[in-house]
């Protein structure tokens, strides 16, 4: 269970992530963990696909921590709307220059 | 503690030289910067000037093909990595910008401090290569591969020096951003700061995001110069074009880093010696944040000639055009604010109309090269150089040496000889563009870049080239002496006001400020940080 420190002003409360949050986090990242392993021992006949599936696991990894460990669930939606930007930033320059090199 | 204690400015604050460089203040960072950049620029326009020297007639004038490269290298990574990028944000960033935002400081003096230390550990790296090893890289700035993996120079050094500028510059990134979200003074929101600020506020988004990316690349030369791992150089199973898409990622985005504060800088200038409100206040300050969220996705432009593959190539001709709508939104709010303005003729005011000039030309021609047709017959010519030398130095610099001489009464609380001034300024103007247009003819007429000699029918152009060097040394020495001999002079009380038309919030404060920035509460103008139609009442 989440909470904040009623008695402050609003502006100034702050939010605690309660114990079971953060053991939920724990546990979902090490499942990940556990499956990208298991994928990669078991799942060599994927081929091109392994790359994606990893880096499809680790985008999941990435918005657990981002969404319950770093808070970002409790902020204010600037700060998602931060973190958007910034990942459409990275995926784009990894899909414009992906294009130039399959096209060359 | 008394009035007094309260209002003694930060020069006098504390004594000797480790209040200085242990000091947590960021004006005294700012200038800590400000000594450290200057001298790197001494450095990196004297290699200039030696280029220009053996370049003045064809064959070998003054040193072997080898020292040209390591000097035209060296004169690179110096007048980048150390003195452009860090310049107008390091400097003046610090300095101002939390006194702008009505505040003390950034939000993380300590971790400011400590992006000072870093740069002058980068700069310590950098020079070393001079002194030890295989001598200074021989690649160019850009260390393309695979020739910087295989050259028998100083190539790690250098890149590792890079790698470690860089996370000054993060730092201070951070720290901007942070302070500018976080420490505005009541009732400063967003649409009511000043146009320095928001120019501020998008480069440190770049360089929050752009430089780890150089920063893994630089990393990714190390590893193959020093495991082999076959990243970049083909004959191992790498892929040069990689290693330049990787580098134009963060660079060409690091050209906005260089230029978005110098506008920054013209937004603050015309308005005070217009003595009138900005015209088009959003625009400019939205254009920025577009140029540098556009600026990502240009960079394949300087890879036309890559052999990068034909569709990518239009697309990024398609969005380098993009990106010249919010940067001539810009151009032309400025000369609209100048329009019928109350224009005070003084020297940061011709900086920043020369800015404005010169920057056209190096934007135009820009265009000329951002066209995939004309770029393939101009790549890699002096062209190109003429080009980045009139955005960089045409204008990033000279919106440096405006702001120089638009805040150096409120730094220092001198002032300089304006009359000195003005005259270093028509001397710099004119060697400068002796300098640098010849550079585009001779580029036209198909003379390449980075090459030790050159055929006679290049001579006219080079030769006039290399008198504009002189020209500009001789203008730059005038205003760097000017400005020195300004401390020089008989110290006489300078208004918190000195031009009478600032209307930003350093201009209600002492001249030089106080530690604490402010000695008495700053008021905001009514509608937005230009409105002069209810400017505050300054006393003194």
């Amino acid at each position: 269970m989440s909470h904040t420190k009623d008695n402050l002003p609003k502006e100034e409360q702050v939010h605690i992530t309660s114990y079971k949050d953060h053991f939920s986090t724990l546990i979902a990242l090490l499942l990940l963990t556990v499956i990208t392993v298991v994928i990669s021992v078991f799942g060599a006949n994927l081929r091109s696909l392994s790359v994606f599936t990893a880096l499809l696991i680790a985008t999941v990894k990435v918005i657990v921590v981002a969404y319950y460990f770093m808070h970002l669930k409790y902020d204010k939606k600037i700060y998602t709307w931060l973190v958007l930007i910034v990942a459409i930033l990275f995926v784009s320059f990894a899909v414009l220059t992906s294009i130039e090199y399959l096209n060359r | 503690m008394t009035s007094t204690a309260l209002n003694l400015n930060y020069l006098q604050a504390k004594k000797g030289i480790f209040s200085w460089i242990f000091s947590v203040d960021h004006k005294r960072i700012g200038l800590l910067y400000l000594y450290s950049l200057i001298t790197f620029f001494l450095v990196g326009a004297t290699l200039g000037v030696l280029m220009r020297l053996e370049l003045l007639n064809p064959g070998k004038d003054l040193f072997e093909a080898q020292t040209y490269n390591q000097i035209f290298t060296m004169h690179g990574v110096i007048m980048i990595f150390l003195f452009i990028i860090p310049s107008i944000p390091a400097v003046f960033g610090n300095f101002f910008l939390p006194i702008m935002l009505g505040t003390d400081d950034v939000s993380f003096p300590r971790l400011n401090l400590l992006s000072w230390w870093i740069y002058i550990i980068g700069a310590i790296m950098a020079l070393s290569t001079l002194l030890f090893g295989d001598g200074p890289a021989d690649t160019g700035w850009t260390f393309y591969a695979p020739y910087s993996v295989k050259t028998g120079t100083n190539v790690t050094m250098s890149v590792l020096a890079a790698f470690v500028l860089g996370f000054s510059s993060i730092l201070t990134g951070l720290n901007f951003i942070v302070t500018i979200h976080r420490l505005k003074t009541p009732g400063m929101t967003f649409l009511k700061m000043p146009l320095f600020a928001w120019a501020l506020y998008a480069t440190s988004w770049i360089q929050l995001l752009a430089t780890p990316i150089i920063g893994i690349t630089l990393l990714m030369i190390v590893a193959e110069r020093v495991f082999g791992v076959g990243l970049f150089d083909p004959s191992i199973g790498g892929d040069p074009i990689l290693y330049q898409h990787l580098f134009w990622i963060y660079s060409h985005p690091a050209v906005y880093i260089m230029a978005l504060p110098a506008f920054g800088i013209i937004s603050e200038l015309l308005p005070t010696f217009s003595n009138r409100t900005i015209f088009g206040y959003k625009a400019i300050a939205f254009s920025s944040l577009a140029i540098a969220f556009v600026g990502y996705f240009v960079w394949g432009h300087h890879m036309f000639t890559s052999g990068m593959s034909g569709p990518a190539r239009i697309i990024y001709s398609i969005m380098t055009f993009l990106v010249a709508i919010p940067t001539a939104i810009k151009v032309f709010n400025w000369v609209a604010t100048l329009y019928k303005g109350s224009i005070d003729v003084q020297p940061p005011l011709l900086y920043a109309l020369g800015f404005i000039f010169q920057f056209m030309i190096g934007g135009l021609s820009g265009l000329v090269l951002g066209a995939l047709a004309t770029d393939i017959h101009l790549h890699d010519t002096y062209f190109v150089v003429g080009h980045f030398h009139y955005v960089m130095f045409g204008g990033t610099g000279f919106a440096f040496f405006g702001a120089l001489h638009y805040w150096y009464p409120k730094i220092w609380g001198r002032m300089y000889n304006k009359l000195v001034a003005n005259i270093a300024f028509f001397i710099l103007f004119i060697g400068f563009n002796m300098l640098y247009f010849p550079m585009m003819i001779a580029g036209l007429m198909g003379m390449p870049r980075r090459y030790y000699d050159y055929l006679p029918e290049f001579h006219l152009p080079n030769m006039i080239s290399t008198f504009g060097s002189w020209v500009l040394a001789i203008g730059l020495l005038l205003m760097l002496g000017n400005l020195i001999a300004g401390f020089r002079r008989k110290r006489e009380k300078i208004a918190r006001n000195p031009w009478g038309t600032g209307i930003t919030l350093e201009w209600q404060t002492l001249s030089p400020p106080p530690v604490a920035n402010f000695d008495r509460m700053p008021v905001l103008p009514k509608d937005g940080p230009y409105d002069y139609d209810h400017k505050p009442e300054i006393k003194e």
